[in-house]
C-alpha cells in the first residue's frame, strides 16, 4: 500500500467511524451506569460571550446550544430538526413567505412561559447587537434595518397570534432554513429576565443566565470553570443520563490529555480543544490507547490564497477589488496553477498534520470533504502533486523569474502554521526552483492585511458555520465580499459565479439541481485557481471506554442529552 | 511595630504604589503600539459593529485619551473589562487570580523554606558525611533544573505514573479548587528555590556552630534540638532571609509556568493567556497586580529582618 493509499484508506475509514458514530443508538435498556453521572472535560479557552445575540466561538457554540433553543436544530448527523417550531416551516410558492408554528408547551428554565412575542424580540435583540452571526436573520424583510439603527422592528417580521411567526423574506432563501438551526444567533431569550437583570450582565450569573434549553447554568467562575445541570421537567421532554457537567478552562492540550489519563476527564476533544498532535499520535501508535482515539471529520479547509487584484498571480491586475476580475487573458492563471500543482499534499500533510491524522490531503476543492456539495475526490484538477508539469508551467510564465522576485507567504503565527509554511517553500523551492520568503505576523495583522488585498501568497482557511455551500460562497468567494473587505480575501470577482450562486441561494438544497449548481461554482474557483486547497480538517478525541454517545458531527459536539456513563 | 518602622512601611507602600502606576503606564503605552487589535477576527464582522465595539471600549480614542480613561479607573479600582471575554470585569477577576496565585506562592515558599532549610542543616551538622553529599546533591540537581521541567516531572510522576501505579486508587487531580491540588504545583515552583536555599543554609550554619557562643552552649549540656534550633539556626537564618526578596519574586514571576502547566486559575496563567489573545485591559491589569504583589512580598521580608536581628532597626 503506497502511502497515498494509506491516507485515502484512513481518509475512509474517518468517515465511516463519523457516519457510524453519528447514526448510533442514543441508549440501550442493558447498559449499567454509573452512579455519579458527571461529564467532565476541560477546554482550552473561555467563552467570548454566552449571549446568543453575541456568540463568536465553538466555545460560545457548545454553551448555547445546551442552554438555549431555535426554532430548529442539528442532531447529531447535521439534519434538521423542529425544536421550538412545532414541524418544518410552511413556505409560501414565491419562496418569500415562511410561516412557522411554535410549541406551545415551551418555557425557560425559570417557568416563564415562551411565545411568538419572546421570539419577535429575541430576533429584533440580536439584529440590534448586529454581532458576527446577525446575518443569520438577515433574510428577513427589514432586518438590515434594525442592523443599521435605522429602524427598531423587523418589518418583514409578524406574530399573528401566540403561536405563528410569520416572516416575509427580501428573496427566496433555501439557506435560511439551515441558518436557523446553527446555535447561534437565533434562540429564543427571555425579556423580563435581560431587562431585569441587564442586557451587558444577565449572563455574568447563573441566576439571571435563562434559558430554554435541556441545560442549565449552575456555576461560572470566569476562565476557571463552568458547571451545569439538566433542567427538571424540561418541556423539549428527556435531558438523558447526565446528572451534572463539569468543564475546566484553560488547561492546555497536554494538561488536558494528563487529567484524561488520570481518569480526570471523561473526554478530550469537546469545544475544539482537541488532543495536540503529539498525543493523537501517540495514542494511534498504540494498540490499547488507539481504542479510545475517534477521528471525526471536522469541516474546516486549509490553501493558500492568491490575491487576484494585484501582483504576479492577479486575474486581472489593478482592478479595485469587487470589480470583476473575469479576463480572458488572464495573466496570473499559469501562477497560480504552477503553485498549487507544485505542492505534494501527502508530503504536507504528513509533516504538518501529525502524519495525516489531524488532516486528510485536499483534492476535491474549497468545499470540504463530507458536507454538502463537496465536488468529489479527483475534481481539483491542480490540487495533484505533478512537480515535472508544474516546473514547465512556471517556466513558460515566468521564465526569468522576474514574476516571484522578493515573493512572500503571509500567514500568522502558530507551530502548526509555521511547518505549514516551511513545507511549502521548501517544495516550491525544490519543485520550482522558487525562493518565498516566509512572512509571519500575529493573526489580527494577517486578517487585516488580507481583507485590505495587501497580501500577494497568503494562508487561507475556512471554518465550517453550518452545512450549507451558500456559507462558503457567500462569505468567501462573491464580488460583494471583496468589496467590502470582509471575506473573499483573494479579491476574486465572477459575475458568472455569482449569478450561479444567487440562484442556487434561493432553491432549497435539498433538490439535487441545487447541489449541481453549486458544484458548478466550485468548479469555476478551481479552474480559476483562486485557492490552492491544502487539506481538510479532522477532529480527534479521546473518549474513556465507560463513555457512550460523545462524538463530533463535523460541526459541532454531539448533545449532552445522548451521553452516559457505563460502570467502570 | 515601632514608629520608624511604621514610617518605613508607608514609605515603602507609597513606592510601591507609584512604581504599580508607572510599570502600567509603560504596559499600557506598549501595547497600544502593537498592531491589530483583539477584535480583528476571521469571522465575518459587520464594519459598523467592530466600530461599536472598538466604541465600548475606548479604543477608538486617541491612546492618550484612553490612557486617561484607564487611569481614572484605576483611581476608583476599575481596571475596565475584558476585550475577549464580553461582560467579565477585569478587578474581581484578577483580584480572585491573585488569591489563587498568592496561595500557590505561599506553599511554594513553604516548599522552600522548609525543605532547603532542612537539607541545609542536616547537611551542615552532618558535614563531610554521606548525609552532607546527598544533600548536597539533591540541592545541585535542585537548582540546575528549572522549574517548568520539575513541572513535567512530577506530572509524569504523580498524573501518569501514580494512577497506572496504583490502578487509578492514587493520582494528582491536575486543577485547582480542593486542598490536595495545591502540594504537586509547590513543589515544582519551590523546588529550584529550595536548593538555593540549602546551600545557604548550609554554609551559613558551617559558620554558626563554630562560633563560641555555641560551643558554649554545647558545653552548658543543653540538648542538640535547643542547640541547633534554638541557637544556631536563628542567626544562620539573617543571610538566608537576605536572599528571601529575590527568592519570593522568582517565586511568583515563575508561577506564569506553573499555573499554565497545572491549569491553575491564577495571575500566572492570565498573564500568558492575557498576551496571547491580546487582551490589552487584562495585561495591563496584569502587570499592575504584579508589580504591587512583587513589591509588598519584598516589603514583608524587609520587614522580617527586625524580627529575626533586633540589631536592624528602620527609622533611626
Amino acid at each position: 500500500m503506497t502511502r497515498s493509499s494509506k491516507i485515502r484508506s484512513f481518509g475512509a475509514v474517518l468517515c465511516a467511524a463519523a457516519i457510524a458514530a453519528a447514526c448510533g443508538p442514543t441508549s440501550t435498556p442493558s447498559e449499567a451506569l454509573a452512579a455519579d453521572q458527571t461529564y467532565r472535560f476541560g477546554i482550552t479557552d473561555d467563552v467570548t460571550s454566552i449571549d446568543p445575540g453575541h456568540v463568536i466561538t465553538a466555545v460560545d457554540i457548545v454553551v448555547i446550544s445546551e442552554v438555549f433553543t431555535g426554532l430548529y436544530k442539528f442532531d447529531n448527523n447535521l439534519k434538521i430538526q423542529p425544536s421550538g417550531a412545532t414541524a418544518l416551516p410552511t413556505i409560501s410558492p414565491d419562496g418569500k413567505t415562511w410561516t412557522f408554528n411554535l410549541r406551545k408547551d415551551m418555557v425557560f428554565s425559570n417557568g416563564d412561559k415562551i411565545t411568538s412575542a419572546d421570539w419577535v424580540y429575541s430576533w429584533t435583540r440580536t439584529l440590534r447587537l448586529n454581532d458576527a452571526y446577525a446575518s443569520n436573520l438577515e433574510p428577513i424583510m427589514g432586518a438590515t434595518d434594525v442592523e443599521a439603527g435605522t429602524a427598531t422592528k423587523i418589518a418583514g417580521l409578524s406574530a399573528p397570534d401566540a403561536y405563528t411567526l410569520v416572516a416575509k423574506l427580501v428573496a427566496p432563501a433555501g439557506y435560511w432554513l439551515t441558518e436557523l438551526a446553527m446555535p447561534v444567533a437565533t434562540e429564543v431569550v427571555d425579556q423580563k429576565v435581560i431587562t431585569a437583570a441587564g442586557e451587558d450582565t444577565w449572563t455574568n450569573s447563573p441566576s439571571t443566565y435563562i434559558g430554554s434549553g435541556p441545560f442549565k447554568m449552575t456555576q461560572r467562575t470566569p476562565k476557571a470553570a463552568m458547571d451545569f445541570q439538566p433542567v427538571k421537567n424540561w418541556w423539549g421532554g428527556d435531558t438523558g443520563k447526565l446528572t451534572a457537567v463539569h468543564i475546566d478552562i484553560g488547561l492546555d492540550d497536554v494538561s488536558r490529555v494528563k487529567k484524561f489519563e488520570s481518569g480526570g476527564y471523561e473526554v478530550v476533544g469537546p469545544a475544539n480543544s482537541q488532543p495536540g498532535p503529539d498525543d493523537v499520535l501517540r495514542y494511534r501508535n498504540d494498540p490499547i490507547k488507539s481504542k479510545l482515539l475517534n477521528v471525526y471529520v471536522g469541516g474546516r479547509t486549509t490553501a493558500v490564497g492568491f490575491n487576484f487584484t494585484k501582483g504576479p498571480f492577479a486575474q486581472k491586475p489593478g482592478v479595485t477589488p469587487g470589480d470583476s476580475t473575469v479576463n480572458a487573458s488572464d495573466p496570473g492563471l499559469d501562477g497560480r496553477r504552477a503553485f498549487s500543482m507544485a505542492i505534494d499534499r501527502v508530503q504536507l500533510a504528513d509533516i504538518a498534520c501529525a502524519h495525516a491524522v489531524t488532516c486528510q490531503p485536499a483534492y476535491g476543492g474549497p468545499i470540504t470533504k463530507g458536507f454538502i456539495a463537496y465536488a468529489g475526490d479527483n475534481t481539483d484538477t491542480y490540487a495533484k502533486f505533478d512537480a515535472g508539469a508544474a516546473k514547465a508551467l512556471y517556466t513558460k510564465w515566468d521564465p526569468d523569474g522576474s514574476k516571484v522576485k522578493g515573493l512572500e507567504y503571509r500567514y500568522n503565527t502558530s507551530a502548526g502554521n509555521t511547518k505549514i509554511a516551511t513545507n511549502l517553500q521548501a517544495q516550491w523551492k525544490q519543485n520550482l526552483g522558487v525562493d518565498v520568503k516566509l512572512v509571519p505576523s500575529d493573526f489580527p495583522t494577517l486578517v487585516k492585511d488580507r481583507q485590505g488585498k495587501k497580501t500577494i501568497i497568503f494562508r487561507e482557511s475556512w471554518g465550517i458555520d453550518y452545512d450549507h455551500p451558500q456559507d462558503w460562497f457567500d462569505n468567501l468567494f462573491i464580488c460583494s465580499q471583496a468589496k467590502v473587505g470582509r471575506g473573499n480575501n483573494e479579491g476574486y470577482c465572477n459575475p458568472a459565479l455569482d449569478a450561479i450562486v444567487s440562484a442556487a441561494n434561493a432553491k432549497p438544497i435539498t433538490d439535487p439541481a441545487t447541489v449541481a449548481e453549486y458544484n458548478k461554482a466550485s468548479k469555476m474557483i478551481v479552474n480559476d485557481v483562486v485557492w490552492a486547497t491544502l487539506f481538510y480538517g479532522t477532529q480527534p478525541y479521546l473518549t474513556q471506554t465507560y463513555v457512550r454517545g460523545t462524538g463530533y458531527n463535523g460541526l459541532y459536539d454531539y448533545n449532552w442529552e445522548g451521553i452516559r456513563l457505563l460502570q467502570h | 511595630m515601632s514608629r520608624g518602622t511604621l514610617v518605613y512601611a508607608t514609605q515603602r507602600l507609597v513606592l510601591i504604589t507609584f512604581t504599580a502606576i508607572v510599570v502600567s503606564s509603560i504596559v499600557f503605552i506598549g501595547v497600544h503600539q502593537l498592531p491589530g487589535n483583539a477584535i480583528a477576527s476571521e469571522k465575518r464582522l459587520n464594519p459598523a459593529t467592530e466600530a461599536a465595539l472598538l466604541h465600548h471600549y475606548h479604543l477608538d480614542l486617541p491612546w492618550p485619551q484612553q490612557y486617561l480613561l484607564w487611569l481614572q479607573g484605576l483611581a476608583h479600582g476599575d481596571l475596565g473589562e475584558s476585550l475577549v471575554n464580553q461582560g467579565v470585569a477585569i478587578t474581581p477577576l484578577l483580584t480572585r487570580e491573585l488569591r489563587v496565585s498568592v496561595t500557590l506562592g505561599l506553599a511554594a515558599v513553604v516548599v522552600t523554606v522548609v525543605v532547603g532549610m532542612s537539607l541545609g542543616v542536616l547537611a551542615a551538622i552532618r558535614q563531610n558525611t554521606w548525609v552532607d553529599y546527598t544533600a548536597s546533591t539533591a540541592a545541585v540537581i535542585g537548582y540546575s533544573v528549572p522549574s517548568f521541567v520539575w513541572a513535567f516531572l512530577l506530572i509524569l510522576l504523580t498524573v501518569t505514573g501514580f494512577y497506572a501505579w496504583s490502578q487509578g486508587q492514587i493520582y494528582e487531580d491536575i486543577g485547582w479548587g480542593k486542598i490536595e491540588q495545591i502540594p504537586v504545583p509547590a513543589f515544582a515552583l519551590g523546588l529550584p528555590y529550595a536548593a538555593i536555599v540549602a546551600r545557604l543554609t548550609r554554609a551559613s550554619m558551617l559558620e554558626v556552630i563554630r562560633q563560641d557562643y555555641v560551643r558554649t552552649a554545647w558545653a552548658k549540656g543543653l540538648s542538640a534540638r535547643v542547640v541547633i534550633l534554638r541557637h544556631a539556626l536563628r542567626n544562620a537564618l539573617i543571610p538566608v532571609a537576605t536572599i528571601l526578596g529575590p527568592l519570593i519574586t522568582g517565586i511568583i514571576t515563575g508561577s506564569v509556568v506553573i499555573e499554565f502547566l497545572f491549569g491553575i486559575p491564577g495571575l500566572g496563567k492570565e498573564f500568558v493567556t492575557s498576551i496571547l489573545s491580546r487582551d490589552y485591559n487584562i495585561v495591563i491589569g496584569v502587570f499592575t497586580f504584579y508589580a504591587a504583589l512583587v513589591g509588598l512580598a519584598n516589603l514583608i521580608v524587609d520587614l522580617l529582618y527586625p524580627i529575626l536581628d533586633p540589631r536592624i532597626r528602620y527609622g533611626n
